[in-house]
């Protein structure tokens, strides 16, 4: 993980977040790794209080593992590289709880990793939570005032209503969890701990050799397990679906298919339409939830519904509008049940790993969830068994039973029985499983048709496809096509690499020499003989997806750290403006107190600034696709 | 490339590119254009989507920059102690307080712990105390002693540098302590003015605390806000702006 210029840009941001002196901590402890007080003192040129102060708030800030030593007593502090990146997806994930759960659930969160890590207890007492007096926090509550016009009335009931239920539906969407003492040492701490432990115990004591290890292996995953559970969701998940949902797609949404929220509850109460969102809960949810309770953010989680999104877009690409709102609603289904993105730590090499389906989602549950004013039928076209028309060759083979008895289809639409809706859903589902993206496939599970998302497959394909984006960017369309012809037949020499792609070889060569020193295409020499001459030599031309993914992944990080640097120079060379611009009197009021020029230079240096930090999000979905997808 | 002994014309991969093409011509002395036609790859403006993705983190940066943990490291200033590094690489130029100086954001050189709660356990023993100058070290504490009570066992075996470090680190810690009440006392005298901000604004004992030691380096960065508050009616409005982050 810690590679040079991964290394840098933590570095790099943790600067950007939390200023110089934590960037001087963790930039020795990652060169380093792994210091103890007076060792960590001596490399960084820090005085103790500093580091104390420094080390103390990084800890709270999830930014640096400890963990006490039993055998000498030491405290040792390692860097926490992933925390550290994660800082750059904030944005990102502050936009999809805002998108799923609405505004406040947004400023709740941002709470939350502003703290770092919080009890439900303290939360209670910020004030930006409180819809407290309008002048105070007016920013947010201006924007929110939207879909909820009683928001200022009544404000601390609404307040007290609001806080709980919006950590609940956190909690049961698994965006925050609990916090435990393991999650402040490393993950090789807490296997070393919980071995050391196993070993202790008196019944593995008595086994031996091959035994022992596969029982200590045993016991040791499952106590890590035990350990590092910060769960949450167990008890607010009802029939697969978190409470809290939203249930009605918002209003300033309502044309934009990807953003519209869910709709499950929409048809049985429909005046409410202004109320609160979470009035449909009064189930238990005056119960709030423990003031003891510490929450965290969980990266894990949010990183399984971002990979949903970019599906989602993947989807977008080539199919209608009622189709993506299906399949939004079968990948909601989907993750509430998936905890994190995949079971190992690295991506498995190409072609080594297995498939990982995820849970199946049952037909009619998705066909539940889809918005019943939506039109599905519109867009699938006539089912007329008269007009097989374009997408008869499309279908998957099961699909012939179900064409009998459903001419009446395109006539009816909105208001059709449940059945017809049922199936209608199900063609949608199928349109998606085509080729060439296989976005669902479809099981049976005990008679029932249950859709599934082959997890695997699609992050391979997500991959690949970044890298063909960039492949074709940067050396043209020949290069992407000699890219898909090598990746689809293997290693070829170059006679048979002409055949099959079809180009001159004057454009071939061009192309595969400038990929090759790009590092994109590589040259494997096979001798035919012993003395390896050249011209009894084959010369294959192969691709390898990992290799280039991993050194595009390591380019990628590099580019944003870079973008940060020259984040941080711009901001230099306006230094002298932008702190006048902090001032506390000028904050707030620019107009009053900047000149035309200087407002007319903020708003310039907004601009740059945004779209600095806009190219770095943009790369960091790439880092997303390629290392953790 | 022929020299191996390819037959008949069939070339090898890349012998187009092989040195031997250069040898025997005149090599291309031409001077390249001085600034040749580059298309600059542009990057596509940001997605609805992607502006408010960018407003929430730099939102969310500004908040950790307006927060308790946000510190730099050079803080030169005339307060700094003479000889030491700030005081040398303090900018005489644009560094000396100014009035307007008194609105600029508080630059801090450790973290801020006080103001909130912490939760002991998961910090380490060693930092407890930084963490709530209360603890006591020798007390225990929810039942953590235990768990800890090795920890100055030494194992008889580290070597003597090692030894050395310790002494040395055991010297510098008592050296450091008195430092370390230095800057808590500047600490405390900060902490006390924020939470001033924050909490209310009944500043009558906190002019009594201030009064006492006149410090002409800090006249602006003291608990000058509340003069401030008196004197303009701008004044509150700033110091009411800083509540709101």
């Amino acid at each position: 993980m810690s590679s040079q210029y991964s290394a840098e840009l933590c570095a790099l941001l943790v600067e950007d977040n939390f200023g110089e002196l934590f960037a001087r901590i963790f930039s020795t402890l990652v060169r380093y790794d792994r210091l103890s007080l007076p060792r960590l003192k001596f490399y960084s040129h820090l005085s103790y209080p500093q580091l104390r102060h420094g080390i103390a708030a990084m800890i709270q800030q999830h930014l640096v593992y400890h963990y006490t030593s039993y055998d000498d007593g030491f405290t040792y502090y390692t860097p926490n590289l992933q925390a550290a990146y994660y800082l750059v997806r904030t944005g990102k994930i502050l936009e999809l709880i805002e998108d799923r759960l609405g505004k406040y659930a947004a400023t709740v969160m941002s709470a939350i990793l502003y703290l770092g890590h919080v009890q439900v207890g303290n939360l209670e007492d910020l004030p930006e939570l409180q819809p407290a007096p309008t002048d105070i926090d007016g920013v947010e509550e201006e924007q929110e005032t939207e879909g909820q016009t009683n928001g200022h009335n009544g404000q601390d009931i609404a307040h007290a209503a609001r806080l709980h239920p919006t950590l609940k539906a956190l909690a049961a969407h698994g965006y925050i969890i609990r916090v435990r003492e393991s999650h402040f040492q490393s993950y090789a701490d807490n296997v070393l701990d919980a071995e050391r432990v196993i070993k202790a115990r008196p019944d593995i004591k008595q086994l031996k050799g091959k035994k022992l290890d596969e029982a200590v292996i045993e016991a040791t995953l499952t106590m890590l397990k035990e350990r590092m559970d910060g769960d949450l969701t167990r008890g607010l998940v009802f029939n697969g679906v978190p409470r809290g949902v939203k249930r009605r797609p918002d209003a300033r949404n309502g044309d934009d298919p990807t953003k519209k929220a869910r709709s499950d509850y929409a048809a049985v109460d429909e005046e409410d339409e202004h109320d609160d969102e979470w009035s449909d809960d009064e189930l238990d949810d005056e119960i709030p939830m423990e003031s003891t309770l510490t929450v965290q953010v969980n990266y894990d989680k949010l990183d399984v519904a971002l990979r949903n999104r970019r599906f989602l877009d993947l989807a977008e690409r080539d199919s209608s509008s009622a189709t993506i709102e299906v399949y939004d609603c079968l990948l909601r289904r989907i993750e509430y049940q998936t905890s994190k993105c995949r079971d190992g730590v690295e991506i498995p090499r190409e072609g080594e790993e297995g498939e990982q389906y995820s849970a199946p989602i049952a037909l009619s549950a998705v066909a539940d969830d889809v918005d019943p004013n939506l039109d599905l039928a519109a867009s699938i076209g006539p089912m007329d068994a008269s007009q097989p028309g374009l997408r008869r060759g499309k279908r998957p083979l099961d699909d012939d039973d179900h064409m009998n008895g459903t001419t009446d289809h395109a006539a009816a639409n909105t208001l059709a029985s449940k059945g017809n809706r049922t199936y209608e859903v199900d063609q949608h589902l199928s349109l998606l499983a085509q080729p060439p993206h296989n976005l669902t496939s479809k099981r049976n599970i005990g008679g029932l048709p249950s859709w599934t998302i082959e997890f695997r497959h699609l992050a391979r394909k997500l991959r690949h496809l970044e890298l063909e984006r960039m492949i074709e960017a940067r050396y043209g369309d020949v290069a992407l096509r000699l890219i898909r012809v090598l990746h689809a037949k293997g290693k070829l020499d170059e006679k048979r690499l002409q055949e099959i792609s079809l180009l001159p070889f004057k454009d071939l060569r061009q192309v595969l020499a400038n990929m090759q020193s790009g590092g994109f295409v590589d040259l494997q020499e096979v001798p035919r003989d012993a003395q390896r001459q050249p011209s009894r030599t084959i010369y294959l031309w192969f691709y390898d997806p990992d290799r280039v993914r991993s050194s595009m992944l390591e380019d990628t990080y590099k580019t944003m750290s870079r973008c940060l640097q020259r984040l941080r120079f711009e901001r230099a060379r306006l230094k002298e403006f932008l702190e006048k611009t902090e001032r506390s009197d000028v904050k707030g009021n620019e107009e009053r107190y900047l000149s035309e020029a200087e407002l007319t230079l903020l708003e310039q240096w907004k601009a740059k600034e945004a779209l600095l930090v806009g190219e770095i999000s943009r790369l960091d979905e790439m880092v997303a696709v390629m290392r953790d997808y | 490339m022929s020299r191996f002994g390819a037959k008949k014309g069939r070339k090898l991969p890349g012998a187009e590119f092989s040195w031997d093409t250069d040898g025997n011509g005149e090599p291309d002395t031409a001077p390249t254009p001085l600034f040749p036609k580059f298309s600059v790859p542009r990057a596509r403006p940001l997605s609805a989507r992607e502006r408010l993705q960018v407003d929430y983190y730099r939102g969310l940066r500004e908040r950790y920059h307006d927060g308790p943990y946000y510190s730099i490291l050079d803080s030169a200033s005339t307060a700094a102690k003479k000889g030491s590094v700030a005081r040398v690489n303090f900018d005489s130029f644009h560094g000396m307080p100014t009035y307007s100086g008194r609105y600029q954001r508080k630059k801090r050189t450790i973290p801020r712990m006080g103001g909130r709660s912490y939760i002991m356990k998961f910090f380490p023993r060693e930092l407890w105390q930084t963490i709530q100058p209360t603890f006591k070290p020798d007390a225990a504490m929810d039942g953590y002693a235990g768990q800890f009570a090795r920890a100055t066992a030494k194992r008889g075996f580290e070597d003597d540098e090692e030894e050395d470090e310790e002494d040395e680190t055991k010297r510098k810690r008592t050296g450091g302590e008195e430092e370390e009440d230095n800057e808590k006392d500047i600490l405390d005298g900060e902490e006390e003015g924020e939470e001033e901000e924050i909490v209310d604004d009944d500043f009558e004992d906190d002019e009594d605390e201030m009064g006492g030691d006149y410090n002409a380096e800090q006249y602006f960065d003291g608990g000058d806000d509340e003069y401030g508050d008196d004197g303009f009616g701008d004044g509150g409005g700033g110091g009411g702006d800083e509540e709101t982050y």
